[in-house]
Order: structure tokens, then C-alpha cells, then sequence
């Protein structure tokens, strides 16, 4: 708060009291009645007359006080509280102040963040934790309706990444846009023309994923890589392709020292095939240009660049630790297993996923196809985006915001009526809606102010339309703990009875055409996901044995003594039961076609490293037997940050 | 069959498939070096699990399964593995057994019977009696003979094989695992395997495993007669 008519000494009408206010701008000023009058008729929708009444109130109160020095957020506590007394709740959220305790900034600056272990400590990162702190409790008091807040508050949903209010979620991307365009940054000091050498055009690509991430709170993914990037690849030799791999992996896995001391959190898909969609589409090479070639006829750089990287990501960085991003996404299609040396390809795959663990198996069966973010995000394609595809750098997707619901809640509520189960559920699909349309809303408000706005990164028009293509922006429900939900409904859960499997598939079966009447109904595209969320399933179990002891007691997974509790994510088996690897990819891939942007199901391979060969087999037969969208192994060891080593 | 342990899905014990693994009870020798040690002498400790619960795990997932692997203890003590055998092939489903060759007779119904597609048989040390018994724990007298038949038997099988050596730190010398390979000359595979700690005979031995240097020399050396050979255990 600034007092601004200090100088101002006709407008003071009060007595001449010698106190003194500290301003937020760093200056001693002295008391003017006035200013708090300015400030609630500024900030709020009071009248005139309350406004001077509750200012001389405030004054009164301070001067019986005694004091002598008073800081500006002080007086503002205190003519909160006389807004209070006068039942202007309205007006008292309007004229309220964000911030933290200063015990707890003591505590941002020197402790770990123990929410988000993606987020090294360092001023970078404390930095973002007090920004994010601050954005989130504007977006609980301005973006939301207080419902909604409050239903997030209580852990009925968990609306994500409130810090990152301003941004919308994740993005998939196309190397062609910058192929096409070149980098050309709104507030950059130079621009960029189309890349005429790969180490350019990888250079432009992480420096635009950078940006990126400056505007959105998740995962930048991009599609094709390895096959965008094989027109400039031609006559290039296994040293130089080598090097090139390497620049690309090394250089975003190094980008930790971006926001917040976070690394870029990306995704590259990846193909062994040309996919069917791409396959005729007239190639852009160096300069931006059409080579007048068509990208089938790049197959063999496309797959000579794959190779490279993978063996990069077989060989780990200095110390032979994997690369947590980018996150390499192997697409599997139909058309793969008509591309020769595909057998062999899967082995190099799988033989990363044997010692290292990275690759994520993406299974893109019919004529499906998928863009594969952030762990599970995926984009599907439809009809329309296969028009784009003939325009690949017209290809990008978002998804604004996802909203996870607490499952078990509601079975704790609905205690053991069906009918009042899915009652609940609609209506908290009802009201979690409401969230959706309320980010949106202010998004779009942000969008709207063009290239000098918040947001002109994304509102850069080189072909015609915005970078960011809101129409095709998608809005994603989560949930956590389907598991527990059918345990304390039927007394089973999902492993352990037939009956509580097909429950729990009626459940997100009602799910998934609830995200259609409400996508009908506003005209807007609402899609599940399985939400990775292990701190909101953590969250939500706390809230639960807080709030509904009884019923939490029974079916909270992990630790209760320690408080090590959590609810298993969204559609997963239980993590810890003795389910087969195979009934796993079966079963959890059973829930798969109702997720549409995206599942996974994780394996953990024990102690032995596997012959690739055996994992390159279980995944074609994953392709081959199930319905399941997207599978990743865990080799169970852990990178040792002191000594670098792997155990 | 009395089996006392099943891993339902592995990617380890039987190259390039996926597999699941059965586990039989006891064993006709006490080899010190055993991992499976608590199997070998106290299976009661271990449930034992109905050959049904097999086949109903086999029935609804014979679609990502390509084998059953048969270990032990020793399998072929099982009077009634061959019928056990048949069942799972019935699935369409391979065997890989796994042997320490004290039986031949009994290796020899089930190769002549076209029931197996793969066997792993353990040589413990070069094939006289005296050395392979001080390894395998038990005095083996005469029986040395049936190991050599086995050997000989599963070489000229057609049937795809390996053979496998678990080197003891301390107990194998180079000279040792040479004369081994020499015996085995001829066979499709041999596999030397790192000694694992934690198991019983770790206890006893204080020295430490081969370092994979001193792995890949001793793979070297069993190269002299068996040029495939690789070893195990990184
Ligand atoms: S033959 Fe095999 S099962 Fe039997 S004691 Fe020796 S190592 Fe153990």
C-alpha cells in the first residue's frame, strides 16, 4: 500500500497527529487519514460515506493505540477488521493483502521444498515458491468462485498448479514452427531466421522450450523429432549424428538453471517409422525451405538420429546416471511393425529401459496417433488435426488446467448407495467445471492483451493465427484413488475382486461421458487423465483421516504412524500387491480407452537387469493383447547424488 | 509336483522371452555356494502351491507368456514332473528345465520325449569326484558318472542347452574353469556366473566376488574350448 496525498493537506480533515507510516515503497510519510479512504474507494465497491466512516473508525483505533510508527499492511489489517465489524465481507476480500508470515519466508529461503522435489533449493527456486505462494492465493480469492476455492481448500478436488495461474498448463509442439518461422521472441533483442544447420536449429528448439516454459506450468513435448529434424541431417556421419544427439539430450537436461532452478520439464517423441500422417507431407529442410521431398523420404536419417539418441540415453551423463528430461516417448503403431529392422530398434529401446529406465512405450494402435507429454498427458489426434498434420507446424495443443477429484471422499459420503455415489459425483463434476471456465476465462483476459500482455509469447501470429490455439485447448479431469473409493464402497479393491475391476471401470466409465455433456453443454473440450500426482494423493489422504477419520482409516495406503500416507493414483492397482506384471498392463490398460489424455502403466523390473529382449517382447505383446495406451519400466535402482554411482 | 515357489512373469531366467518360473522342492545335493538354499532344505517353510493356481495364471495369460521355466532344488526328483511337464505344454507354452544332472535317465525320457526346448544344466567343477564333491556338499562317489553322462546326453540332444559355471571366490582357480570348459567342449553355450553375496556360503567365505575383470579372464580362458562362452552376473 502507498499513501499517495500526503502532500495533499486540504484534503486531510483530521486532527494533525504526529505518527508516522512506513510505506511498501521503502519511505517514512506521515499519517493521512485520507489514503485509506483513497484506497477502499480504489479497491473496493464501497460507497463513499462507508468508506470515511470506516477510516475514521481505523483512526481512532490508532491513535488510542499509542503509537508511533505504523507500517502501511498494519493499517490495512486494521481497517480490515472495522470492514468486518460492518458485515462488508464483499469489500474486505476485495481490500485484503497477499503475503506470507514472515516465519514462513524464513522457513522458503532456508529449507527445502519438500512438495516438489523437481525444485533444487536455491534463490532461483525460492524465488519461484514465494512468487507461486502469492499467485495462488490470488487465483483462491480472484480467479475462482468461493465455492470452488473452498471445495479445493477442503480436498474435494485439487485445482493444480495455482502458483502458476497465469499460464496455461502443458503444450505439445512442432519442430516445423520453428523450422518454418525461425525464433522470433515478442521482448527478444534479436531474431532469429530459419535454422540452416541441425545444431542451429536444436539450439533455436531449446531455447524456444525455455521460453515456453515461462508461459506454461507443465511439460513442453515435442512431436516427431527425430524425423522433424532428418532433413538436415543428410550426409551427415555417425560422429557428427552422435554429437548432434548428444547436444540435444545434454543441453535441455542442463537447463536446470531456468525457472526456478527447474529443468525444463520435456518430452521428445520419437518414431522408428515414419508415421502414416506425416509420410506425405512435403519436408521443410535448411532455411525454412521445402526440399521437395516428402518426410518418407528422410526415413533414413530419421532413423539414424533415434539410434544416436538412444544410445545417449543408454549411456547416461558423466556419471552414467539416466537423464530425468527430456523424457524420450517411443511410439509404437501398426505401421511399425512393417518398418524393417524394427526388431532391433526395440531391443536398443528396451535395453535403456532395462539399465536406465527413461523410455516411455506409446502405443498408438489403429489409426490412432498421440502426442505424449509430461509422464501421460497424450494429445489424440482427430480429424481435424490430421488436417493440420499436412501443416505440421500447425500442430500445437494445450491443455489449460486439470482438476483431480479425491474418489474415496465421495464413497466415504455416498457410504455404500450407488445411487448417491454418482449423485456426488455429477455434482462435484458440476461444480469442478466451474473451475474450468473460471481459468479459462482469465486466461483468455490475458491472451486478450495481445503482444505487450503477460501472455504475448503465445499471442505471436507468424501463420495466421496465435501461437497458442485456444479453441483447441483441452481441460483435463484427474482422479486420485479410484482404488480406495471401490475398497470402502464394495470391501474389495480393484485386485481383488471382479466385482470391485468393473465397478470401478462404471466409475470412470461415468467419468468420461460427463466430460462430454459438460463439453456439449459449453462448448468447451473436457477430457480425463491420469493426473501424476503423487503430492495431491499424499494431499488428499491427509485431508481425509483429518476430516473423515473413521472412514480414511481403512483404506489409506503407506504408513499412518508416520503420517507416510497416500491414496493410490487415479486408476492404478494397488502399487504394493502381488498383481503379475502382465495382469497389470491387462488390467490398468482396461481403463485406458476412457482416458483419453493419457494413462500409464509403470512395471518395475526387480533387482536384475532383464534381458532387453524379453522387455522389447513384452511390450509388442502390450501392442499386441491389451488396451492399455502407455507402459514405462522401472529398474529398481536409485542414483546416489553424493557419490554420482547408481545402486 | 511339490512346488514351493512361482514368479509370475520374469524377464531374467529364460533369454529373450517372457517367462514365468516354477520352483520344486529339495535337492540332492547341499552345494554351499546354493541361492536357493531355504528350498533345498527346509521347503516345508515354504507354501506350497497347487499346480492349479499354475494353470489358471498359464490359462488366462498364455497370450504374453512364451515359457515355463523349471527350477529348483532339483526338478528331476519330482516323480511326476513329466506329467507336470505335459500340462503346461498342453497351453502351448515351451520348458525350459533347469538341472544339476544327477539324473540322466530321467533327462533322457523327457529330451527323448520331445517335452523340452531348453536346458540349463549347473557343473559345479571339473568333472572328478573328489573336487565336484568338495563343491556340491555331498559325497558323490560314483554318481560322478551320471553328471558326465548328462553332459554328454545334452550336448548331442539337439535340444538348445547351456551349461554354467557359479564361480566361488577362493575355491575356483583359472586352471579350474579351463578344465571345465575342456569337459564341456562342444556344447552350444557355457555362462560363468559372478558369485552372488547374502547367499549361506557367503557367510563362510570372507573373500569378495570376482571383480569383472577378473570375470572376463576367466571367460577368456574357458574361450580356449568353448568360444562362446560369456559370463553373467554384471
Ligand atoms: S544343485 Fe542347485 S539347488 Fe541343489 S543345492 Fe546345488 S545349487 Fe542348490
Amino acid at each position: 500500500m502507498t499513501i499517495k496525498s500526503l502532500e495533499n493537506e486540504k484534503q486531510m480533515d483530521s486532527t494533525d497527529i504526529a505518527l508516522f507510516v512506513r510505506v511498501s515503497k521503502g519511505d517514512v510519510v506521515k499519517w493521512s487519514r485520507q489514503s485509506i479512504v483513497d484506497a477502499l474507494l480504489r479497491e473496493t465497491s464501497i460507497s463513499p460515506e462507508m468508506a470515511d466512516k470506516v477510516s475514521r473508525e481505523a483512526e481512532n483505533a490508532i491513535i488510542a493505540s499509542n503509537i508511533k510508527f505504523i507500517t502501511a499492511p498494519l493499517i490495512r489489517e486494521v481497517v480490515n477488521d472495522k470492514l468486518v465489524h460492518h458485515g462488508l465481507e464483499e469489500e474486505r476480500k476485495q481490500h485484503t493483502r497477499l503475503g506470507l508470515p514472515i516465519f514462513d519466508v524464513d522457513q522458503i529461503i532456508r529449507n527445502h521444498n519438500k512438495e516438489n522435489a523437481n525444485v533444487p533449493h536455491g534463490p532461483e527456486a525460492t524465488n519461484l515458491s514465494l512468487a507461486e505462494a502469492i499467485k495462488k492465493q490470488h487465483a483462491l480469492l480472484r480467479v475462482f468462485s468461493p465455492d470452488v476455492s473452498l471445495a479445493h481448500e477442503s480436498g474435494d478436488f485439487h485445482l493444480h498448479d495455482l502458483g502458476m495461474i497465469d499460464r496455461p498448463y502443458c503444450s505439445g509442439n512442432s519442430l516445423e514452427y520453428i523450422k518454418k518461422f525461425g525464433l522470433n521472441l515478442p521482448n527478444a533483442l534479436s531474431i532469429a531466421k530459419p535454422a540452416k544447420h541441425p545444431e542451429v536449429l536444436i539450439g533455436q528448439m531449446i531455447k524456444f522450450s525455455a521460453a515456453l516454459q515461462g508461459t506454461f506450468a507443465g511439460a513442453i513435448g515435442w512431436d516427431a523429432v527425430n524425423l522433424f529434424l532428418a532433413p538436415y541431417l543428410k550426409g551427415i556421419d555417425d560422429r557428427r549424428m552422435e554429437q548432434l544427439a548428444q547436444i540435444l539430450v545434454f543441453e535441455y537436461a542442463q537447463q536446470a538453471v531456468a525457472r526456478g532452478g527447474q529443468s525444463i520439464f520435456s518430452d521428445l517423441n520419437l518414431y522408428w517409422e515414419v508415421p502414416k500422417h506425416f509420410a506425405d507431407v512435403p519436408a521443410i529442410g535448411p532455411g525454412g525451405k521445402f526440399t521437395g521431398n516428402v518426410y518418407e523420404d528422410y526415413i533414413g536419417e530419421s532413423q539414424r538420429f533415434v539410434q544416436a539418441l538412444l544410445k545417449v540415453y543408454r549411456q547416461g551423463d558423466a556419471y552414467g546416471r539416466p537423464f530425468f528430461f527430456p523424457k524420450p516417448q517411443i511410439h509404437i503403431s501398426e505401421k511399425l511393425f512393417k518398418t524393417e529392422g524394427y526388431e532391433d530398434f526395440l531391443t536398443q529401446v528396451a535395453e535403456v529401459s532395462s539399465e536406465m529406465g527413461n523410455p516411455y512405450y506409446v502405443f498408438d494402435r489403429g489409426d490412432t496417433a498421440k502426442i505424449s507429454e509430461c509422464c501421460r498427458l497424450a494429445f489424440k489426434l482427430e480429424e481435424s488435426d490430421f488436417n493440420d498434420a499436412k501443416t505440421p507446424w500447425k500442430m500445437r495443443y494445450s491443455a489449460m488446467q486439470n482438476i483431480t477429484f479425491n474418489l474415496p471422499r465421495i464413497a466415504y459420503e455416498a457410504n455404500g448407495n450407488d445411487d448417491i455415489l454418482f449423485e456426488l459425483l455429477r455434482r462435484k463434476m458440476e461444480q469442478a467445471v466451474k473451475g474450468h471456465v473460471a481459468k479459462k476465462r482469465f486466461i483468455t483476459g490475458l491472451l486478450n492483451m495481445g503482444n505487450t500482455g503477460p501472455l504475448g509469447l503465445l499471442t505471436m501470429d507468424t501463420d495466421g493465427e496465435a501461437y497458442y490455439r485456444l479453441h483447441k485447448a483441452s481441460f483435463l479431469f484427474g482422479m486420485v484413488g479410484l482404488n480406495e473409493m471401490v475398497q470402502y464402497h464394495l470391501g474389495s479393491e480393484l485386485h481383488e475382486s471382479r466385482d470391485a475391476f468393473k465397478f470401478g471401470l462404471k466409475v470412470i466409465a461415468f467419468m468420461n461421458k460427463m466430460c462430454e455433456e459438460l463439453g456439449k453443454r459449453l462448448d468447451m473440450k473436457f477430457v480425463l487423465e491420469q493426473t501424476p500426482a503423487e503430492s495431491t494423493a499424499y494431499r488428499m489422504a491427509m485431508l481425509d483421516l483429518e476430516h473423515y477419520p473413521d472412514q480414511a482409516r481403512q483404506t489409506v495406503k503407506g504408513d499412518l504412524a508416520s503420517n507416510e500416507v497416500y491414496y493410490t493414483n487415479s486408476t492404478y492397482l494397488n502399487v504394493g500387491s502381488q498383481v503379475s506384471p502382465i495382469e497389470r498392463v491387462k488390467k490398468e490398460g482396461m481403463f485406458h480407452p476412457l482416458i483419453e489424455a493419457g494413462s500409464l502403466t509403470h512395471i518395475w523390473l526387480g533387482e536384475s537387469r532383464p534381458s532387453p529382449e524379453s522387455i522389447a517382447n513384452f511390450v509388442v505383446k502390450t501392442f499386441k493383447h491389451t488396451t492399455n495406451d502407455q507402459i514405462a519400466f522401472s529398474p529398481e535402482f536409485t542414483s546416489c547424488l553424493d557419490c554420482g554411482k547408481n545402486s | 509336483m511339490n512346488i514351493r515357489g512361482f514368479v509370475d512373469t520374469s524377464f531374467v531366467d529364460w533369454d529373450k522371452k517372457v517367462s514365468c518360473v516354477v520352483f520344486t522342492a529339495g535337492c540332492n545335493l547341499r552345494c554351499t555356494f546354493c541361492y536357493n538354499f531355504g528350498l533345498v532344505l527346509h521347503p516345508e517353510e515354504f507354501d506350497e502351491i497347487p499346480e492349479d493356481f499354475i494353470f489358471n495364471f498359464l490359462e488366462e495369460n498364455s497370450d504374453f507368456l512364451d515359457g515355463v521355466v523349471v527350477t529348483g532344488g532339483e526338478p528331476t526328483l519330482q516323480p511326476d514332473l513329466e506329467d507336470f511337464i505335459k500340462s503346461v505344454r498342453k497351453f502351448g507354452l515351451g520348458i525350459k528345465l533347469d538341472s544339476n544332472g544327477t539324473n540322466p535317465e530321467v533327462l533322457m525320457q523327457l529330451i527323448a520325449e520331445g517335452l523340452i526346448d531348453y536346458i540349463a544344466m549347473d557343473v559345479k567343477a571339473p568333472l572328478d569326484s573328489e573336487q565336484y564333491s568338495k563343491l556340491a556338499g555331498v559325497n558323490l562317489n560314483s554318481s560322478i558318472g551320471d553328471i558326465k553322462k548328462s553332459v554328454q546326453l545334452i550336448k548331442s540332444s539337439g535340444v538348445d542347452h547351456e551349461f554354467r559355471t557359479t564361480v566361488v571366490p577362493g575355491v575356483h582357480t583359472k586352471a579350474d574353469i579351463e578344465a571345465i570348459a575342456k569337459s564341456l567342449a562342444g556344447a552350444d553355450r557355457y555362462y560363468l556366473q559372478k558369485f552372488q553375496p547374502n547367499t549361506r556360503f557367503d557367510k563362510l567365505n570372507e573373500n569378495k566376488p570376482q571383480s569383472d575383470a577378473e570375470m572376463e579372464e576367466l571367460a577368456e580362458a574357458a574361450r580356449k574350448h568353448i568360444p562362446s562362452t560369456e559370463w553373467r552376473g554384471r
